[in-house]
């Protein structure tokens, strides 16, 4: 009970600290928008029916940056200058200081897209098919997917200089393996199957599904399922990793555990994506 | 008992921080942990806190095990650390408030403010905030529940004296209240002026442990007398009491002895028996520095001076 009354002022101490902050806003509203513009008026040409089949590959880009980048970033920062270490010796749990970082990273995520939603309606007259509740639906489970990603990098990260270099690793095949970056059906064979080892791959499958196909939650429920296990997993396997303190080393046995737990998700999802109902993932040479 | 520590040894590898400590601190003093850096006072502290783990040795604090029991003992301690970290977005209330939300029952943000002299700045972001009030700030997050015990690292570092002042006195009305505080400091006068019990750290070993008085007393030092008659005077019966001439400086005749009381008794007996009258006596005592700096050795000094700059 204690531990939840934790988080709540976690969150709300981070929400705080992100409107006081200049550059936070910048990244996590100006960018998308940049991204936004470039999308519909270079890979949409300003049309509203092209800018509607490259929206989803555009949200599942804003996804991976809102929560690969800014997360990872923040954790390190609080265990390199001490934060963390001075709330060690209070009676908050790991589980409620990560969970915080999580719940932040969502909600500016959410407002990320929520900017986009406003602005792509306004400049390109965007509408979904589908239905908006599973829109939105579809989008937090994503950010719920991937954060997990972003704190994982944070608790493996050895210092703030490290942990930009590995997001920045991560980010190149989450987006171009996905499909969100170039259409899935253009990339080579060999590309499209280690496109079904990446979690956004079915973030952008589901989000075309409602978006593109107008799919209701039960076409796309595969992929939706893929991305609750990711986001269970994430989290769980991240408390593994976790580390108030730069000097605790990060434990490379668990690291593998880790890896390995991600690798029979995925191993699995590999296998199953052609009964997912995933019709756009079969693999065409 | 608050502490309890048997043989305690913490190594890093081949570097022993603390070889072999045994301590037990009774409820309800001001403890003062003074030593050179890198002594082993933070390695000590930190054990307490559950923030390292013992190599050997038993320790307890409450009664109970840092590392075992930690989740207990983070609810009675406060804590403050050696260098502090905060949130630079948060205003000083908001930060004491989010403290307060990790603790069962805490006091109101605003009565620790008031308590640590911050009131007029609760609405001042941390980042602005000086160094000053950032260590106020540190010991209002350590005070915020309420805890049975204080363990601050450092507190008054870099302080300019009035704010070390202000800090003393809010350490001070927290063991009036009758709990206990563990400091460690590079600042002699402030373990003289406020502890009970000062002990003294040198490579991971303790070397004295004792009251200011206490250890002043021990100590090898002798005291400084200069005293001043109305007329000339014959020095032998201050001699007899232990007392070496060193000759005049000026109006005063100065003397060193190690029993300063003894030669005060024999001075009484000198003007009755010579009719003089004392025109002026002056006593140094040897101060807990001079012990201090005979306890940590050579090369000490210049830390020293580093440290009070």
């Amino acid at each position: 009970m204690s531990q939840v009354r934790s988080f709540l002022a976690l969150y709300r101490g981070h929400l705080l600290a992100y409107r006081r902050a200049r550059t936070a806003i910048y990244w996590s509203l100006a960018f998308p928008l940049f991204f936004l513009l470039m999308f519909g008026f270079v890979f949409g040409r300003g049309n509203p029916e092209d800018t509607r089949f490259v929206m989803p590959g555009l949200f599942t880009i804003t996804i991976i940056s809102g929560s690969v980048f800014g997360i990872a970033m923040r954790v390190v920062t609080e265990r390199e200058t001490g934060i963390l270490r001075r709330q060690r010796v209070t009676p908050v749990s790991g589980v409620a200081v990560v969970l915080a970082h999580a719940a932040t990273a969502l909600t500016t995520l959410m407002l990320s897209l929520a900017l986009q939603l406003v602005v792509a309606r306004a400049l390109f007259k965007f509408h979904i098919v589908g239905s908006w509740p599973a829109f939105v639906l579809v989008l937090l489970l994503a950010g719920a997917a991937l954060i997990p990603i972003g704190l994982i990098v944070g608790s493996v990260a050895r210092d703030s200089r490290t942990a930009p270099a590995i997001s920045n690793f991560l980010f190149f095949p989450l987006m171009f393996l996905s499909g969100s970056a170039i259409p899935f059906v253009m990339l080579p064979l060999w590309m499209q199957r280690l496109g079904r080892l990446v979690p956004t791959t079915y973030v952008n499958e589901s989000l075309q599904g409602i978006i593109v196909r107008g799919e209701g939650l039960s076409k796309v429920a595969g992929p939706l399922a893929v991305l609750a296990l990711t986001s269970v997993l994430g989290v769980s396997l991240n408390g593994l990793l976790f580390r108030w303190e730069s000097t605790e080393p990060v434990r490379r046995e668990r690291l593998l555990l880790v890896l390995a737990g991600l690798a029979v998700l995925y191993g699995g999802a590999y296998f199953l994506t052609p009964s997912l109902g995933m019709a756009h993932y079969r693999l065409k040479g | 008992m608050t502490i309890a520590i048997e043989r305690l040894r913490k190594s890093y590898g081949a570097t022993h921080a603390l070889k072999g400590v045994d301590l037990h601190i009774a409820d309800g003093g001001v403890v003062g942990l003074l030593g050179p850096n890198g002594a082993g006072k933070t390695t000590l502290v930190e054990i307490l806190e559950g923030l390292r783990v013992p190599t050997a040795g038993r320790v307890s604090v409450l009664g109970l095990d840092p590392v075992k029991q930690a989740r207990e003992l983070k609810r009675r301690i406060g804590v403050q650390l050696q260098s502090t970290a905060m949130p630079l977005d948060l205003t000083a209330r908001e930060l004491l408030e989010l403290y307060a939300a990790f603790y069962p029952r805490a006091l109101p943000a605003g009565d620790v403010l008031r308590r640590v002299g911050l009131e007029p700045k609760r609405d001042t972001l941390v980042r602005n905030l000086s160094g000053g009030q950032k260590q106020r700030l540190a010991l209002g997050i350590a005070l915020i529940h309420g805890p049975e015990l204080l363990l601050l690292d450092e507190p008054t570092t870099g302080l300019d004296p009035v704010a070390r002042r202000a800090l003393h006195e809010v350490i001070r009305e927290f063991h009036r209240a009758g709990h206990s505080v563990i400091l460690t400091t590079h600042y002699i006068e402030e373990a003289e002026g406020l502890c009970d019990r000062v002990i003294v750290i040198r490579s991971g070993e303790i070397v004295a442990d004792g009251t200011p008085f206490e250890l002043i007393a021990r100590a090898e030092g002798a005291s400084t007398l200069w005293i001043a008659f109305s007329g000339p005077f014959d020095p032998r019966p201050l001699e007899a009491a232990g007392a070496e001439h060193h000759g005049q400086e000026g109006a005063h005749h100065r003397f060193t002895a190690r029993d300063p009381t003894a030669v005060i008794v024999a001075l009484g007996e000198l003007l009755r028996s010579q009719q003089l009258t004392l025109t002026d006596l002056r006593m140094k005592r040897p101060t807990l520095e001079d012990v201090y700096l005979e306890l940590v050795g050579e090369g000490e000094p210049a830390k020293l001076l580093e440290a009070s700059e």
